[in-house]
């Protein structure tokens, strides 16, 4: 998952930090996610319906975090 | 999502980042094209484009995707989904996202641009899990 989230080969110390870092991240990710500030699905957190794509009882909901640039 | 038709929705937040001095008047543009009917053509159209998006490329490229020229130009120069997008940034921080693209499916993080086998495993994982 590391090498995923980063990208790129790196060194074994360097990996190690990179460990700490991104685990910890997305573990606060996770819990916020997972009903810690806003226990509402991601797909309902004010998303604009034209940016929506898909049936609407979908079972799976992508939220997609991006840059045009 | 044809593969998956009927089972998975996509849900895009603008998440333009601070580095990209260009990124914000291209997500704004994209709001503008979705306020007349165009979102998804012109979505696409930026991701082809990128990362031209000077005011009168995000002009041209509307105009290419059947958008009315004037309409979306008085969007755009208006600046009229500054606070919208400005608002799924806002929502990003809150979430502790940091980098683009990250998605979230059905709750669970996947950070990067990873190959369409990932997004098969992650999304068949959670249709089980939705069963």
């Amino acid at each position: 998952m590391l090498r995923v989230v980063n990208g790129a080969r790196v060194t074994s110390a360097r990996r190690s930090r990179v460990y700490t870092i991104s685990t910890a991240w997305l573990l606060a990710l996770a819990t916020l996610l997972a009903g810690g500030a806003d226990a509402r699905p991601a797909s309902e957190l004010g998303a604009d319906p034209t940016m929506i794509k898909g049936a609407p009882a979908a079972p799976v909901t992508i939220v997609e975090f991006s840059d045009y640039q | 999502m044809k593969e998956y038709e009927g089972r998975v929705r996509l849900v895009f937040k603008d998440f333009p980042l601070p580095s990209h001095a260009l990124a914000r008047p291209a997500h704004e543009a994209a709001r503008c094209a979705g306020a007349l009917g165009r979102y998804w053509p012109y979505h696409d159209r930026l991701f082809a484009a990128q990362p031209a998006f000077e005011r009168d490329a995000l002009v041209r490229y509307a105009v290419e995707v059947g958008l009315p020229r004037e309409a979306f130009a008085r969007c755009l120069d208006e600046r009229r989904f500054v606070s919208a997008v400005e608002a799924d940034v806002a929502q990003a921080r809150d979430l502790g996202i940091r980098s683009t693209p990250t998605f979230i499916i059905n709750g669970r993080p996947l950070v990067g641009a990873h190959p369409v086998e990932t997004f098969r495993t992650v999304i068949d994982e959670a249709l089980r899990a939705a069963r």
